[in-house]
C-alpha cells in the first residue's frame, strides 16, 4: 500500500511537470497549426539558460523567470524566421513537422556543442521532506505542484475571461473567420508564440529542478510523453491536456511500482492507444 | 533571307556542333571510365587490405564511441587519450614517416545509430590505420564491420560473446562484464554486507552485468533484496528509488550512466531521509563527468564517503604512468568534450589508459614491421604486446622506438600493465578498487584476488 501512495505522489509530480508543457504545446498547436517537435528542445534551452544564470551565483527562481524571457524570445523568433516562412509558402503541416523535427535536433545539437555530452545540476535546495499517508515529497516538489496549479487556473482564466484569449479560441477555431471578425490573427499567433514560448522555459526549468540531473538530451523521451498526454486528452484542447498529463503521470509511475520499471512509458502508450481506441479525438475532443 | 532556308542552316550547323560535341563526350566518357576504373581498383585495393602504405599524409585512429546519449562522456575520455597519444608519438618522431591524428565516430550508444557512423567513418577518413572505442553500447554491431574492412580495433567492450567469437582484427585489454560482476561483489563482501540492490541501466551494456552478479551474489552468500532496469531515457526513478529503500539494502550495484545514476542516487537520498545507500559501481564509473555529475546530485563528500567501484589495476607511479600522464596532460584543455571536472580521473579511467597502451602497440608494431600494412603490422601486436624471450621492457613508445632503431626486441609495458593475448585477442587484467575523495580525485583503496574472484564465480 505504501509503495502505492508513493507511486501516486510521484505521479502528481511528473504529472505537475507534464501539465505545463502539455497545456503550453497544445495551446501553440491549436492556434498556429504548428506541431511544433522542437517544443521539447527549447524547453532544454530554457533549463539551460537557468542553469548559466543559476551558476552565476542567483537563485534557481530568478533563473526560472530568466529562462521563461529566453524561451519566449526564441520561440517568437523560431516562428518568425522558420515555419512562419514554410506556411507561407503553403507548405503541408507534415512538412511543417519534419520542419520541427529538424529544428529539434539543431537546437539540441546546437545545445551539445556548447556544454558537451556532460549532465548538469542546478545550485539549490530540496527542502524539507514532507510525509504523509504513503506520500514523499519535498518542498521543492510541492512547489512545482502548486506552479503547475497556477498555470492551469491561469491557462483557464486567460482562455475563458478575456479578451485575448477569446481571440485566440476564435483563431483556433476558424483563423480566416475569426480575421474577417476583425481579430488581427498575425498578433494573437505572435502572441501565442510568446506565452507558450515562455510556459515551455517554464516547463524546461521546473522539469529540471523535478530531474535534479539533466543534458542536452534528457528531454527526448519527454516530447514524447508531452505527445501522449495532449493526444490523451484531445490535441488543441487546454483542459485535455491537463487531464492527459495527469494520466500518464500517473500512469508511468504507478505501473513502474508494479511492473518491470523500465516498461512503464510502455504501459502508459498502451493505456493511450486503448483509449484512443475508442475515442480517436481523445477524451476531451469532438466526438467523432 | 527566307524562313525555309534559315531552320536547314540553323540544323545543318547544328547536325556538325552535335558530331563535335559527341566525338568530345564520348572522349570524355572514356576518360572518366578510365578514371573511374583506376579509382575502383585503387578503391578495392584499398578495401582488401586496409593499408595506407605508400599513401602519404598522417595515419589516422578513429575513436568509435558514443559522444552523445546517456553514455556520452565515454567517447571523450577516449578521444583524450588518443589526442595525447598521437601527441607524443608525433613528438617522437612518428610512424615511418607519418604523423599520427585522431577522429571519431559518434556512436550515440546505440547499433543502429552506430552502424551509419562507422560506414560513415570509412568512406571520409583516408589512411585509416586503427580503430578505439566499440564500447558494449555498440560493438556487437561494429565489431564485425569494422573486421571486415581488416582495420585493427582495441575494443572497450566487456561483452563476453567476444570470449568465443573469433574476430581476427578484434582486441581487448579489459576483462569480460562478468569478471566485473565478479568484482563487485567481493567489494560488497569484504564490506561486509549482506542485502544487495541492483539497479542497472536498460542499455545493452549494463544489462550483461546483472545475470552474472545475481549468481555471484547467492554464491557468496549474499541476498539481492531489490533489482530495478532503469531506463536510461528516463528522467526520474523515484518509483525504483522508493523501492529500492524500502527493501533496505545494506548497498546498491549500478551502472547506469549518462544522468541516470546521478537521478537515482538524489532520489534515494531524498527517500531515504537525507541518508545515502552505499553504492558500488563498476569502472565505467570511474570518470570526471560520472563524478561531477554524481557529486552535483548528492553532494561531493556524500557522495565519495558512500562509493566504492571495481576498477583495472593501472600504474599510479613509474616511467609508464609518468609518460603516460606527461601524454595526457599535454592536451588538456585541447579535447573537445573533456573539459569537465578533474582531469587527473583520466589517469585512472580505463578507457584512457588501456587504450593508450593500445594505440602505442600499434604504433610500435608499424615500426617493428617497417610497414604501415596491416597484414604486415598486426603479428608484432602480440609480440611486442607479450614480449619474446630477449626482448627489452619499455615503457613508452618514444623508449620502444628507440630500442627498435638500436636493433633490439622490445616488450611494451604501458600503465595499464603487461599483456597476455589469448587466441582471442583477448588480454584481461586483474582488478582493483576505487574511491573518490571529495573533490573527485581517484584513490585506490584495495585489491581483488584472483582467488576472490573465483570465489564467486
Amino acid at each position: 500500500m505504501s509503495i502505492l501512495m508513493a507511486s501516486v505522489g510521484f505521479g502528481l509530480i511528473t504529472s505537475a511537470v507534464l501539465t505545463i508543457a502539455a497545456v503550453g504545446f497544445t495551446l501553440q498547436f491549436a492556434v498556429t497549426d504548428v506541431l511544433n517537435l522542437a517544443f521539447a528542445a527549447v524547453m532544454t534551452a530554457g533549463a539551460f539558460v537557468a542553469y548559466w544564470v543559476n551558476q552565476l551565483g542567483a537563485s534557481i527562481w530568478l533563473g526560472l523567470v530568466v529562462a521563461m524571457i529566453a524561451c519566449s524570445v526564441l520561440s517568437v523568433a523560431l516562428n518568425l524566421g522558420v515555419y512562419a516562412p514554410f506556411q507561407r509558402r503553403g507548405s503541408s503541416p507534415i512538412t511543417i513537422v519534419i520542419v520541427s523535427l529538424g529544428m529539434a535536433l539543431i537546437i539540441e545539437f546546437g545545445i551539445e556543442a556548447i556544454v558537451g555530452g556532460i549532465n548538469v545540476s542546478y545550485k539549490m535546495s530540496q527542502g524539507g521532506t514532507l510525509r504523509s499517508g504513503g506520500l514523499i515529497l519535498t518542498t521543492v516538489q510541492l512547489t512545482i505542484i502548486a506552479i503547475s496549479l497556477v498555470v492551469m487556473a491561469g491557462a483557464h482564466s486567460l482562455l475563458r475571461y478575456t479578451k485575448l484569449g477569446k481571440a485566440m479560441r476564435a483563431t483556433a477555431a476558424n483563423r480566416s473567420l475569426a480575421r474577417n471578425c476583425g481579430i488581427r490573427t498575425g498578433r494573437v499567433i505572435t502572441f501565442t508564440w510568446a506565452l507558450t514560448g515562455a510556459l515551455c522555459g517554464l516547463a524546461g526549468t521546473v522539469f529540471a529542478i523535478d530531474v535534479g540531473s539533466f543534458g542536452p538530451t534528457s528531454t527526448d523521451l519527454f516530447v514524447v510523453l508531452i505527445l501522449a498526454a495532449v493526444f490523451l486528452g484531445g490535441p488543441g484542447h487546454a483542459y485535455g491536456a491537463m487531464l492527459g498529463a495527469v494520466l500518464i503521470g500517473l500512469a508511468t509511475e504507478v505501473s513502474a511500482a508494479y511492473i518491470a520499471p523500465d516498461y512503464k512509458y510502455v504501459i502508459a502508450f498502451v493505456a493511450l492507444l486503448a483509449t484512443l481506441a475508442v475515442r480517436p479525438s481523445g477524451l476531451l475532443g469532438a466526438r467523432t | 533571307m527566307s524562313r525555309a532556308t534559315e531552320p536547314v542552316a540553323g540544323a545543318a550547323g547544328h547536325t556538325q556542333s552535335a558530331g563535335n560535341h559527341k566525338t568530345t563526350y564520348r572522349r570524355k566518357r572514356r576518360m572518366l571510365a578510365a578514371i573511374a576504373a583506376v579509382a575502383l581498383a585503387g578503391g578495392l585495393a584499398a578495401c582488401g587490405s586496409s593499408t595506407a602504405s605508400g599513401s602519404s599524409g598522417p595515419l589516422v585512429f578513429a575513436d568509435v564511441a558514443p559522444f552523445s546519449g546517456p553514455d556520452a562522456a565515454l567517447g571523450p575520455t577516449y578521444l583524450v587519450s588518443c589526442e595525447g597519444a598521437a601527441n607524443a608519438i608525433n613528438k617522437a618522431g612518428g610512424v615511418l614517416g607519418h604523423t599520427i591524428s585522431c577522429t571519431s565516430a559518434d556512436t550515440r550508444g546505440d547499433p543502429a545509430d552506430a552502424v551509419p557512423a562507422v560506414g560513415s567513418l570509412y568512406s571520409r577518413t583516408k589512411n585509416l590505420v586503427l580503430v578505439i572505442g566499440c564500447t558494449s553500447d555498440e560493438a556487437a554491431a561494429v565489431v564485425p564491420v569494422i573486421n571486415s574492412h581488416k582495420t585493427v580495433m582495441f575494443c572497450m567492450t566487456g561483452q563476453s560473446e567476444f570470449d568465443h567469437v573469433h574476430f581476427g582484427y578484434f582486441y581487448r585489454l579489459v576483462p569480460p562484464d562478468l569478471a566485473e560482476s565478479y568484482a563487485m561483489t567481493v567489494i560488497a563482501k569484504n564490506l561486509g554486507y549482506k542485502r544487495i540492490a541492483l539497479a542497472f541501466g536498460n542499455d545493452i551494456g549494463s544489462q550483461t552485468f546483472v545475470q552474472p552478479a545475481q549468481a555471484a551474489i547467492a554464491k557468496a552468500g549474499m541476498t539481492v533484496v531489490a533489482n530495478e532496469t532503469l531506463d536510461l531515457n528516463s528522467t526520474t526513478f523515484r518509483t525504483e528509488a522508493e523501492k529500492i529503500v524500502q527493501a533496505h539494502p545494506d548497498a546498491i550495484m549500478t551502472e547506469a550512466l549518462g544522468s541516470a545514476d546521478p537521478t537515482l542516487f538524489a532520489e534515494i537520498k531524498q527517500l531515504n531521509g537525507g541518508k545515502m545507500i552505499p553504492i558500488i559501481g563498476t569502472s565505467a564509473a570511474i570518470s570526471p563527468s560520472f563524478f561531477q555529475a554524481s557529486a552535483r546530485a548528492v553532494g561531493g563528500a556524500d557522495f565519495a564517503s558512500n562509493f566504492h567501484a571495481d576498477n583495472l589495476v593501472t600504474a599510479t607511479s613509474g616511467p609508464a604512468y609518468q609518460a603516460f600522464t606527461k601524454a595526457l596532460l599535454a592536451v588538456k584543455g585541447k579535447v573537445n568534450g573533456a573539459q569537465t571536472g578533474d582531469f587527473s580521473t583520466y589517469f585512472t579511467a580505463p578507457g584512457a589508459v588501456h587504450l593508450y597502451d593500445g594505440m602505442n602497440l600499434a604504433a610500435l608494431a608499424m615500426i617493428a614491421a617497417k610497414s604501415t600494412q596491416t597484414a604486415k603490422w598486426q603479428p608484432y601486436l602480440q609480440t611486442i604486446g607479450d614480449g619474446v624471450p630477449g626482448a627489452v621492457a619499455v615503457n613508452s613508445f618514444a623508449q620502444g622506438v628507440s630500442e627498435l632503431k638500436a636493433g633490439k626486441k622490445i616488450r611494451y609495458i604501458g600503465p595499464g600493465g603487461p599483456t597476455s593475448f589469448d587466441s582471442f585477442h583477448d588480454s584481461p587484467g586483474i582488478f582493483q578498487i576505487d574511491t573518490y575523495n571529495a573533490t573527485g580525485t581517484v584513490q585506490v583503496s584495495g585489491s581483488i584476488t584472483a582467488a576472490q574472484l573465483r570465489s564467486v564465480s
